[in-house]
């Protein structure tokens, strides 16, 4: 039956509305609360939209997250501990993935076995033996132990050597009667050719770091080395009596992820993900 | 310089790698291994112990409780596949003016989990929640959300859910470019409507992808914090998952060595999965 094309049409309309709704509805509510003036009525949507439509919405609670609870150190730590791990993981793991992909050793297999089997084990079952390394170095309360832990994933490992292997075997020949050595090979010709790959994977570490709690969390203790998610984390004590500071606190620290998803929406094809079914 | 003149070269370039993940992943596996069985904690340095740290494990009560929300916690995986499909459907369907929907959707996987875990706490909040004064006005007394059992979970599960669909939507979407446009068509031309057509010719073409989405997703319910965490802050310890009771008891605590036992037996579920996903990897190549 073929009849009624109308009626699917109008599912999916409802069905894309609702989704859309439910995605986008939390996050924006958040945002209504955080630019509430005070003793207005957030229990209802029309009482917390009254004041905003009456131009009464206020930045005063991002003031007093930004000033009071001082977000700035850990905006700033934040961006360096998220920069360093979005490039140190690309770096370590192109380095590690090039051997892997195009050179022959003894023990390359049982390497990147080894390598695949990390992945097996979740990070948060070696939390306390990670933790006792990091105070064992000295990198206790550091920055250094938000990104040297984290700064190489077997994931990354094998999404480059993935790139590298489909790099035509006959570029790094040419390169080879060139002259270039496995340095030049893998700077001039393996690199910029798996650029799409090594973008995704700093997009995703990126992202990662960013939103981290945990980790941070164990190994940062002082408020001048707290990470915005910790930051946001402490707040939420501190602010029991004024929680819309919090809340903007919040929204400050998914700001800046909307911005790269909006400028890196390109990363969402479908392609990207087609892998993760075919294995 | 020949290429196969230094047999030292590719060991150079794997060099970094493998010190960090030798030291943090590799080694940490054999460490968190002894130290479960040691007496180890803040205060005193790790001596031999046994097995006294899973004995002790296993004759807790907040253990056992921890590990049944875990397991229940997977409740969240159908709710996912459901949801995602729906969402996959939605896009896939290229309405016009719905050309946004991808990107909205996609909005709450790089949320930061605090961000959504505080999101949620403000939507369930249980005198003043959107939710709860909207089951109000509908006559549903308020329900505990964030400190009654079982709904603790359930609130924690809807931001676990809220969170991950738009990732394993990807995975759908990629899933339904790869059924093949004719096999659609010919079901069309046999007289399939839309709704037939996709119970009987997309559905089952979907089949590799609703296992993967069920094994990810999984095992990432096994290993949820920060919804838990966050959005349950001040619950008793009882009424946590796994990975948050383990913190408690490595970082409140200071217990490491139970905290290790502890993670140890956690590893055990995750591992059961992770070996059922290798094995459908293997069906499906």
């Amino acid at each position: 039956m073929r009849t009624r094309p109308g009626f699917h049409t109008l599912l999916l309309y409802t069905l894309g509305f609702a989704l859309t709704l439910a995605a986008v509805g939390p996050a924006l509510w958040l945002l209504v609360i955080a630019i509430q003036p005070a003793g207005s009525d957030m229990t209802t949507v029309s009482g917390a939209l009254k004041p905003l439509l009456e131009g009464r919405a206020t930045l005063e609670n991002f003031g007093a997250a930004w000033t009071t609870g001082g977000l700035s150190t850990p905006l700033v730590n934040s961006l360096l501990v998220t920069t360093a791990r979005a490039a140190t993981n690309v770096l370590i793991a192109a380095l590690a993935a090039y051997p892997l992909a195009r050179m022959k050793f003894r023990g390359r297999n049982t390497v990147f076995v080894l390598i695949l089997a990390t992945m097996m084990i979740p990070e948060q079952v070696l939390m306390t033996p990670m933790f006792r390394t990091v105070v064992g170095l000295g990198m206790y309360d550091t920055l250094i132990a938000a990104v040297i832990p984290f700064s190489v994933s077997a994931f990354g490992i094998y999404l480059c050597r993935q790139a590298f292997a489909a790099v035509p075997e006959e570029l790094c020949e040419a390169a080879e009667l060139d002259g270039a050595g496995h340095w030049r090979t893998f700077i001039h010709v393996m690199l910029p050719l798996a650029a799409p790959t090594l973008s995704t994977l700093a997009l995703f570490s990126f992202l990662g770091a960013w939103s981290e709690l945990l980790w941070p969390l164990i190994v940062l203790e002082a408020r001048d080395h707290q990470t915005l998610p910790v930051a946001v984390n402490a707040l939420l004590g501190q602010f029991s009596t004024n929680l819309r500071a919090a809340y903007a606190a919040a929204v400050l620290t998914l700001l800046p992820v909307l911005i790269v998803l909006v400028i890196c929406q390109r990363f969402l094809r479908t392609e990207m993900f087609a892998g993760a079914v075919k294995g | 310089m020949s290429r196969r003149s230094n047999a030292a070269i590719p060991w150079l370039y794997l060099f970094p790698a493998a010190v960090i993940l030798g030291t943090f992943s590799i080694a940490a596996a054999f460490q968190v291994l002894y130290y479960s069985c040691t007496r180890f904690n803040a205060f005193t340095p790790a001596t031999f112990a046994g097995l006294s740290n899973y004995t002790r494990a296993l004759a807790s009560e907040r253990f056992w409780s921890c590990l049944l929300n875990s397991v229940l916690y997977l409740a969240v995986t159908p709710a996912i596949i459901v949801v995602s499909l729906l969402a996959a459907i939605a896009i896939d369907a290229k309405l016009r003016g719905m050309a946004y929907l991808r990107i909205a959707l996609f909005l709450p996987v790089v949320t930061p989990g605090i961000v959504a875990s505080l999101a949620w706490r403000v939507l369930l909040d249980e005198d003043s929640g959107l939710i709860n004064r909207s089951l109000g006005s509908l006559g549903v007394p308020a329900i505990n959300w964030l400190t009654e059992h079982p709904f603790t979970l359930v609130s924690a599960m809807l931001v676990t859910l809220w969170k991950g669909f738009g990732f394993y939507m990807m995975i759908f979407l990629a899933g339904l470019a790869g059924v093949p446009a004719s096999l659609r068509e010919a079901a069309a031309i046999d007289g399939a409507g839309p709704f037939r057509t996709f119970t009987s010719v997309t559905l089952p073409a979907l089949k590799p992808s609703i296992a993967l989405v069920a094994v990810v997703s999984s095992i990432s319910a096994l290993k949820v914090f920060e919804e838990v965490f966050v959005t349950l802050r001040g619950v008793p310890t009882n009424q946590l998952t796994m990975v948050p009771l383990i913190y408690r008891v490595a970082f409140e605590e200071g217990e490491y060595g139970l905290a290790s036992a502890l993670g140890l037996l956690l590893f055990v579920v995750v591992l059961a999965f992770s070996l059922i996903n290798l094995r459908m990897g293997r069906a499906n190549a």
